[in-house]
């Protein structure tokens, strides 16, 4: 017993010292856990590795597993930052969930370039209503009835499994929810991304950093990005095709050409303020100079009045 | 001091063996608790006769993915029975002790492949091959994600369970019986199934009634593959939605719609219920076979 008792004091003087150390040093340290959507996913782990990077003794793991999965998580208290790739409910606001917005991106409808009527379909696009036809009411169901003449090639409609932000987010522009979106249920953006490429008469949509490759910035191998008809004139003009690089779509969203939504603002969702100091500070930090990595990554940097309001909130 | 500590010991002990049953019942109480809500303001109907699935819109017929999960373990079981069955058969009587050997680790090797690789296998593999090959010869058109891809997956996933409880069982059938039968003129596949199969029968059928569990209970390999569709299926070439890939998809949202939590715990409810009362029925078979090979 007594062995015990002197084994404790020394090592709680040991622990003292030690932490008197720590606190002359002034180092940031802690952990910080972030799950959620597959959409912020590519940006919080570069935001992570060039955080841990200046704070060496910080240490940040980031998942993936859609928006629905980073809400949850969060607001069980299992991580501390949740992904969310959509707006965020009331219903979860209530449940103390805390938005912050981070960055931009927007998601975008694509077909396999196999397809039979790829060169018809760029030239014309398809309109917001023809979506809602295609995704929602399921009036239109083949590929003539959407370009006009009488072919009668089915479309095959493919939409996501998982509840996620780009699935809610795109049922948002056809003013509904992801659970009223027909179609072949696919699990994640890579998942969804592969089965439209490998079938010639598919329809889906996806986050722009899933639909472009990250090294050519050109769409990925076998998916082109259909043009949207914003006007409704039945022609793709000059104004309307920004698809051929990542580039000219960001700039696209930056302009607002792009309607909102597809494109959307994705968030950090804390529960209430971050208590943990690693937590606030890697926010704080995103919301200044992480906002360098934004372009790069392939995102859209948020403007000065929103990040501002991000800060207000984590303060 | 010494029996103290003995004392205390079995008491541990004790203790720790209850605990997994116990586990199951808070499970079992859990889940109701949380199932009470959706039960008390939608009928019995409403929830499991309606194929309607709108939670936003406060609609939740649960009854596509029950019939989603059917087919698809009907499929499975359809595809894996006889041929896990032959098998077993084959590994037990007729193999050479050396393929004996050689095959048993492999078999087990694959029970032991996460459901995420079969998952991957059956996107990479399967959905192509049914989409574009076996459909067209039937004259349909399928995506390839339907009820048939997620049935021969889970198929090969249910292999191992089956062969294995098989070949215990065919070897707890006595030799003296075999050679009996042999020495009588009866040919070695009149003996498999006049002494062999009669006797391991009950054995056989627990075998299956665990397969068949597992089967059910299945969620990530399914669920990449069967498209997730909330339809009643008409035909193995349709897309099904499954029990547990409802759950595994949508466990994010139901923080966010009143009662769709409670709708979901409903439907864990009803799977641990099924899987439960499978297994009972499957230990309830293997006993009376032990009995009966004594």
């Amino acid at each position: 017993m007594k062995r015990i008792i002197a084994v404790c004091a020394v090592g709680g003087l040991v622990f003292a010292s030690f932490s008197l150390v720590q606190a002359e040093k002034k180092q940031l340290e802690g952990s910080v856990s972030i799950s959620g959507a597959w959409a912020l996913y590519p940006m919080a782990l570069k935001w992570a590795e060039e955080f841990q990077k200046a704070n060496p003794k910080v240490k940040i793991d980031v998942q993936a597993g859609g928006a629905g999965k980073g809400i949850a998580d969060v607001l069980a208290g299992m991580v501390d930052i949740g992904n969310v790739s959509r707006d965020v409910h009331p219903e979860e606001i209530s449940r103390g969930a805390l938005a912050i917005a981070v960055t931009r991106d927007g998601v975008v409808p694509m077909i396999s370039e196999n397809n039979p009527f790829l060169g018809e379909l760029r030239k014309k696009g398809i309109k917001k209503e023809q979506f809602v036809a295609i995704w929602i009411t399921g009036k239109l169901t083949t590929w003539g009835q959407v370009l006009g003449n009488n072919q009668k090639a089915a479309i095959h409609v493919y939409t996501r499994s998982d509840a996620c932000g780009a699935a809610d987010t795109w049922a948002g522009y056809l003013g509904k929810r992801q659970e009223d979106l027909s179609g072949v249920g696919v699990y994640g953006d890579p998942g969804l991304a592969d089965a439209v490429k490998r079938d010639p008469l598919g329809i889906g949509y996806n986050n722009i950093n899933f639909a472009y490759d990250a090294k050519t910035l050109k769409p990925v191998s076998g998916i082109v990005i259909v043009p949207i008809d914003l006007n409704g004139s039945g022609q793709v003009e000059t104004a309307e095709s920004f698809y051929a690089t990542r580039d000219q779509i960001t700039q696209a969203i930056v302009r607002n050409a792009y309607p909102y939504p597809p494109a959307r603002d994705l968030y950090f969702v804390t529960k209430g303020k971050p208590a943990k100091k690693a937590v606030a500070e890697f926010i704080r930090w995103v919301l200044t100079d992480g906002q360098k990595y934004v372009p790069e990554t392939g995102y859209i940097a948020l403007n000065k009045e929103k990040l501002a309001q991000g800060l207000r909130k984590i303060r | 001091m010494r029996l103290f500590k003995d004392y205390i010991a079995r008491k541990v002990m004790v203790f720790l063996t209850v605990m997994p049953g116990l586990l199951v019942f808070l499970m079992f109480v859990g889940l109701f608790q949380k199932s009470k809500a959706i039960l008390a303001v939608k009928s019995f109907s409403e929830l499991f006769l309606h194929s309607s699935w709108h939670p936003f819109s406060g609609e939740f017929g649960l009854l596509p993915f029950l019939m989603g999960t059917l087919w698809v373990t009907m499929v499975a079981m359809v595809l894996a029975v006889p041929i896990s069955l032959l098998t077993a058969i084959y590994l037990s009587e007729y193999a050479p002790k050396l393929v004996r050997e050689f095959t048993k680790p492999i078999v087990d090797l694959l029970a032991g492949i996460p459901s995420v690789v079969y998952g991957v296998w059956g996107v990479l593999l399967i959905v192509p091959l049914i989409g574009r090959h076996v459909a067209p010869v039937f004259g349909i058109y399928s995506s390839g994600y339907c009820v048939l891809s997620g049935g021969v997956v889970l198929a090969v996933m249910i292999f191992p369970t089956i062969i294995h409880v098989s070949l215990e069982v065919f070897s707890s059938v006595e030799y003296g019986l075999r050679e009996t039968s042999l020495s009588l003129g009866a040919t070695k596949w009149e003996t498999v199934k006049h002494v062999v199969l009669r006797k391991g029968l009950q054995g056989i059928i627990a075998a299956v009634v665990l397969g068949l569990s597992r089967a059910f209970g299945e969620t990530m390999a399914v669920l990449m593959v069967v498209g997730n569709v909330p339809k009643l299926p008409k035909s193995i070439f349709d897309a099904a939605y499954p029990l547990p890939a409802l759950l595994a998809n949508n466990y994010g949202e139901m923080m966010s719609v009143p009662l769709y939590d409670s709708a979901l715990m409903l439907a864990a409810l009803i799977l641990l219920i099924v899987v439960l009362f499978f297994n009972i029925l499957a230990r309830f078979f293997l006993v009376r076979a032990e009995r009966k090979a004594e």
